[in-house]
């Protein structure tokens, strides 16, 4: 018996997720990524008015509202031709932030770093020190990261009124302004989380570190602090080959993070970003400029009344055809980027704005899942130091206005679309207005991107290749596929599926 | 030692999110210091998404106590009827939710989706969502009205999109200390849904002289024209802060009714609509001549401090 087919369901990521795996003689030949909710945002926005997207959208995800929130207005403000003033795109990138280390404190230290506790790994060197930071409400950095990331989102609270789930970024701008008070506390707050990650996670000053550039800087940086908890993860990833596996497509897109206050007065998708756009072109090594107008959307092996190709979301169709027996498997559809499978998410963030340590790991590694997991913790670092300057920008211009009431009230007809950069990488809204309603509403998450079945031409989606040809094991215990799993940050948003074919394997004995 | 399984239904995965925000009490407090064992939460357990079949199978089996059944998502009975648009094992969530509640001593709705029907039922419920116990406001859920736990209660209801953080972790450390859960007329615990979001804004003052902001990003009250339902809308927000900081109505956001078991409404959820000058839906319990009587002399009285918007929110 060489060949078998597996199924995976995995927890432990926003939401659960379902693979399907083929193996034959010990290897991965072919994956199924299964998406298997369908919930139908894109549908219930129909007729609605324009502004409602900023309540409906934002509870698409529970654990990056803040960003769908973004998207949302921006496609507003980029339809209609609204302005806004410089301090609400501050405001919104500071919530945007602390909304992005939440999300990747909980992912790294709630979700991954938690199978480092696996029983399997018992007789390993790391397995008591694994145990004692990592195990769920009992480790110490688990403990930790409870504790503050539930402080963090108390920065987009100050501003939005609460997390998750606000509505607080409205066509014009925001509708808090930020005062000595709101500044004052957002210092407090990040000053404390930022001592925290100093001691405990990077074991130095965080400029100190964020000044690290080569690999071999870092490496040098990792002999002198292996107790700290990037070193404990860097340490028990490479231990167990994380940083010899998982690489997937090499086409990386980033929508670019963070509109650059300076642009104000552009339209949203003429501004400059803090942190660049591009595509990576994985063929040629470079980056190119990114343009919306290469985004299209196959459904060929997903739940929707199928089409030829893919469409642009601007053409974009959304209707369910639910076939469980076809050969179509998940409610995920497939973007492609001028018709390539691309990934998404901080390691291709930091790679298009050309972060030099990130870069300098991934020319001696390439792209692995320990670098994209640690990709999301160098993020944090940055941010935190993004955060304080923005903080600080703000203060130094205490009149600036904080909304430009619009000079109508609707959305007039005409379409728009809104791009950001949400934790898990590109997300895009695209909303055409009809008679004062939506007539058309489409989404494009970054977990669509990472999470896409095959396309119209049989090409494997990130998720799915990252698999492909990896050596397993054991197949009634593939923990290995966990842990490049949940490097990728998972966020289907839905609950566990299981086909009536194939056996079921479990990750845990 | 209470054991309490948490599922997602069609979800977000919000209130989950939200309840990590929990500080009074925390979800760790309530795992180390109110006994509260979680047989399965899916973003926190670190066993394998199997160990979730085997509670399964031994609660159904009788194997297992299960005291806290919590539920964190609309109830999806799409397509036709059949809830595969959310399945479970070759089956759908829906058909497991009904096997389990028969089994839980008690069964909590976390958020406005498990409650109701939530977002997700919104027209034209694409995917045929209901609430546990009710759609929207009426009976009709999964379970019959009538239906009673073990412990002879309905399902409880803690509405929130998402649930507030320490709504969720007080009522079950209520339910853990055996301390009684009184339940209001669509069965939410009437401790924190006995008073209005308005209660508590700061913008209150504002209202109070008939100060209305026309244009948001502003700092007086947002019922009479920005859609604001906190006069109509029953919940802790102003009482006990979100994320300990602020909520939505003292950030100048309007409240959208989250915890209501219309939201959200089909109407524009920005404006407010009026007859006359004076708001559709008045503040609960209020009689409309009476009120244009009180707005009209209250502008009068209005003093220079608030009619001029000195006041921070």
């Amino acid at each position: 018996m060489s060949k078998r087919i597996i199924q995976i369901d995995l927890n432990r990521v926003e939401g659960d997720l379902d693979f399907q795996l083929e193996i034959e003689n010990g290897k991965v030949v072919d994956a199924r990524c299964i998406g298997s909710m369908y919930r139908g945002f894109e549908q219930i926005m129909i007729g609605r008015k324009p502004k409602d997207s900023l309540v409906i959208t934002p509870r698409i995800c529970g654990i990056c509202g803040t960003a769908q929130l973004n998207a949302a207005v921006l496609a507003l403000e980029q339809l209609g031709g609204i302005p806004v003033p410089p301090a609400a795109i501050r405001i919104r990138n500071l919530c945007l932030m602390a909304e992005t280390v939440q999300s990747d404190l909980r992912q790294s230290f709630l979700f991954f770093t938690a199978d480092f506790c696996h029983p399997k790994y018992a007789g390993r060197a790391f397995y008591q020190q694994a145990r004692s930071a990592f195990l769920p409400f009992q480790g110490s950095i688990y403990r930790d990261a409870l504790e503050h990331s539930r402080h963090t989102v108390e920065i987009v609270a100050l501003f939005g009124g609460q997390w998750p789930h606000s509505s607080y970024m409205l066509p014009g701008g925001v509708t808090t302004p930020a005062d000595n008070r709101h500044i004052i506390d957002c210092l407090s707050i990040l000053n404390k989380l930022t001592r925290w990650f100093e001691q405990r996670v990077i074991g130095i000053d965080l400029d100190a570190w964020l000044a690290l550039a080569s690999a071999e800087e870092f490496f040098n940086w990792l002999d002198a602090h292996p107790d700290s908890t990037v070193g404990l993860l860097t340490t028990m990833s490479r231990a167990i080959g994380l940083h010899n596996v998982g690489f997937g497509t090499p086409h990386m897109l980033s929508y670019g993070s963070y509109d650059d206050p300076a642009d104000a007065g552009a339209l949203p998708s003429q501004r400059k970003r803090l942190f660049r756009s591009g595509f990576l072109n994985g063929d040629t090594g470079g980056i190119e400029a990114f343009e919306q107008a290469g985004i299209t959307e196959h459904v060929r092996y997903s739940w929707f009344q199928p089409y030829q190709g893919g469409r642009h979301p601007f053409k974009g169709q959304t209707i369910p055809d639910y076939q469980p027996h076809s050969d179509r498997y998940t409610w995920c559809k497939a973007p492609r980027y001028q018709d390539k499978v691309v990934q998404t998410g901080p390691l291709a963030d930091a790679l298009i704005d050309g972060e030099a340590l990130i870069c300098s790991l991934y020319q001696a590694e390439g792209g692995n899942a320990w670098l994209r997991q640690f990709a999301r913790l160098r993020r944090t670092a940055r941010l935190l130091r993004q955060m304080r300057e923005t903080l600080h920008e703000l203060a130094a211009r205490p009149n600036d206005p904080h909304m430009i009431p619009p000079d109508r009230q609707d959305i007039p007809d005409g379409e728009g679309f809104g791009l950001v950069t949400a934790a898990r990488g590109a997300l895009g809204h695209w909303l055409q207005v009809t008679d004062g309603v939506v007539s058309r509403y489409q989404v494009v998450t970054p977990t669509a991107w990472n999470a896409s079945p095959k396309d119209s031409e049989g090409r494997h989606g990130h998720w799915e290749s990252s698999l492909l040809g990896l050596t397993v094991d054991n197949p009634d215990d593939p923990v290995e596929i966990g842990h490049i799993i949940r490097s990728h940050d998972p966020c289907l948003v839905c609950t566990v599926h299981v086909l009536d074919t194939g056996k079921r394997i479990t990750l845990w004995p | 030692m209470t054991t309490l399984l948490w599922l997602q239904t069609g979800s977000c995965g919000g209130d989950t999110m939200s309840i990590l925000c929990a500080d009074s009490p925390s979800l760790e407090e309530l795992v180390n210091d109110y006994g509260i064992e979680m047989l399965w939460q899916p973003s926190l357990s670190i066993e394998p998404a199997r160990r979730l079949d085997a509670v399964v199978d031994a609660i159904i089996a009788g194997r297992q106590v299960l005291d806290i059944l919590c539920v964190e998502g609309s109830i999806i009975t799409g397509p036709h009827g059949s809830g595969m648009y959310d399945p479970y094992r070759g089956s759908s969530k829906m058909s497991l939710i009904r096997q389990l509640v028969e089994k839980a001593e008690y069964v909590v709705a976390l958020g406005t989706c498990a409650s109701y029907g939530g977002v997700h039922a919104a027209p034209p419920n694409p995917t045929d969502c209901l609430g546990l116990q009710f759609d929207k406001d009426s009976p009709g859920g999964l379970l019959p009205i009538e239906w009673r736990s073990r412990k002879g209660v309905p399902v409880i209801n803690i509405s929130g999109c998402p649930a507030h953080p320490n709504t969720m972790t007080k009522t079950l450390a209520m339910l853990a200390s055996g301390l009684p859960v009184e339940l209001d007329h669509v069965n939410r615990p009437k401790t924190f849904f006995n008073s209005t979001v308005h209660q508590g804004c700061t913008r209150n003052e504002y209202h109070e002289y008939d100060v209305e902001d026309t244009a948001f990003g502003g700092k007086a009250c947002m019922f009479f024209n920005l859609g604001c339902q906190g006069p109509v809308t029953m919940a802790t927000c102003n009482t006990e802060l979100w994320n300990n900081r602020s909520s939505k109505t003292r950030a100048g956001v309007p409240c959208f009714g989250c915890t209501s078991p219309e939201f959200p409404l089909t109407r524009d959820l920005f404006r407010t609509e009026k007859i006359g000058t004076i708001p559709l839906h008045l503040p609960l319990g209020v009689e409309r001549a009476n009120y244009m009587a009180y707005k009209s002399l209250a502008h009068e009285a209005a003093p220079e401090r608030v009619l001029n918007k000195t006041m921070d929110t």
